[in-house]
């Protein structure tokens, strides 16, 4: 939460500063700004700092696009955080699978908020996972190491490994 | 390198396994490697190859940008798996009208000509070799042949040894080597085509001066 908030500020080059804090049980990040409540919530902070960093296109550029990307910024807060278990897991890999399979991106051709809070949020999952699961999520698999590769997002993560094993390759 | 030939179904599916697992041809940005790869593909992949199918609508929304994509166009044999061979027809043909395409611009004269110009280069070399002399085996023998006694003439002997002729023959230097009791062996050299003239036949007419020889063996034998 508050943490993966931290390294987007970083990604985005903004400046340091922001104070984080986390409310409830469910430990959902606030920002406290200097006058008022502050703002609540992964998905707004998020947008707020993408909009403080004048990268906007990081939201989408079409009105497709930005439709796209709000729908996987929900995803990621009700059902990656939301389910934990080991069948919430699976039922969002194959999800993600499935809609990866003809996309770069999670909006298409454009990297956004949507590609960078998903790769935060799966990345416990994604070290996790065992070498067949790795090739049965193929294109999970694809994108998330497209992702962290890309400039500024991994950062202090632990990257994972990704390594076509010919011997559980598919025919398709 | 390379995926084969892009322009048939099986270099299709080899760059679709290719691309399984990665967004772009090479690295994590697209740059001129997809465009080398793009432009050698006719038409987009077919569904069943979706991944390619994948590539191939990611990088044609980068059809405005293509020019000012990182990284330098290679040949196609430069990107791909390891251990599949580059064998897309005319390669790398751009289908840009700005190039200039400096090997002529029709595929099927390109390879017309090439053809020709193999077909001569072996008529050269088949001709140069037919030219060449066979090398032929050859071996340098060095013979012992053994008197009776002291007595015997050594001359003489070297005499009849170097009367034997035969095709493939050529006699060497020779000497006198004692072996004791006054007894000298003549150590003579030759020159053999290892097909024509074999120890045997040496031995047989050497010993059939049975006046002179008592026996003969072979000291030395070395191939040339």
């Amino acid at each position: 939460g508050a943490e993966e908030l931290v390294l987007l500020e970083k990604l985005l080059g903004l400046p340091k500063g922001n104070k984080y804090g986390v409310q409830g049980e469910r430990k959902v990040p606030v920002l406290q700004t200097n006058n008022g409540p502050g703002l609540t919530g992964l998905m707004t902070i998020a947008a707020h700092l993408v909009k403080q960093a004048k990268k906007d296109q990081l939201l989408g550029s079409t009105a497709e696009e930005k439709a796209v990307v709000q729908q996987w910024l929900e995803y990621r807060v009700t059902r990656v955080d939301g389910g934990s278990s080991k069948e919430d897991t699976r039922i969002i890999l194959k999800d993600l699978n499935v809609h990866l399979e003809d996309k770069v991106y999670l909006a298409g051709n454009v990297f956004t908020l949507a590609d960078i809070l998903m790769y935060y949020g799966l990345h416990h999952v994604m070290v996790d996972l065992t070498v067949q699961e790795k090739e049965k999520y193929l294109n999970v698999s694809r994108w998330f190491n497209h992702i962290q590769h890309y400039p500024g997002v991994r950062q202090h993560l632990s990257n994972v490994i990704f390594m076509k094993n010919r011997l559980y390759t598919n025919a398709h | 390198m390379g995926f084969g030939d892009l322009k048939s179904a099986a270099g299709l599916r080899v760059l679709n396994d290719f691309l399984a697992d990665r967004s772009y041809i090479e690295g994590y940005v697209p740059s001129q490697a997809d465009i080398a790869v793009f432009e050698a593909i006719a038409a987009p992949p077919p569904a069943d190859l979706f991944h390619a199918l994948r590539w191939y609508n990611h990088i044609k929304s980068y059809e405005k940008q293509k020019a000012s994509l990182p990284g330098v166009k290679k040949a196609l044999g430069k990107y791909g798996p390891a251990d599949v061979e580059d064998t897309t027809g005319a390669a790398a043909d751009s289908k840009d009208d700005d190039d200039i395409d400096l090997f002529g611009s029709d595929d099927e004269e390109e390879s017309e000509e090439a053809k020709k110009l193999r077909e001569e280069r072996l008529a050269q070399y088949e001709s140069k070799k037919s030219k060449k002399p066979a090398v032929v085996a050859k071996s340098s023998i060095l013979l012992d042949v053994k008197p009776w006694d002291d007595e015997t003439d050594m001359a003489k002997l070297e005499e009849c040894v170097r009367s034997i002729q035969a095709d493939g023959l050529v006699w060497g230097s020779s000497k006198l080597v004692p072996v004791g009791y006054g007894i000298k062996k003549l150590q003579i050299q030759c020159v053999v085509e290892d097909d024509k003239v074999g120890t045997d036949m040496l031995e047989e007419r050497i010993t059939a001066f049975e006046d002179y020889v008592q026996s003969m063996d072979v000291a030395a034998f070395n191939k040339i």
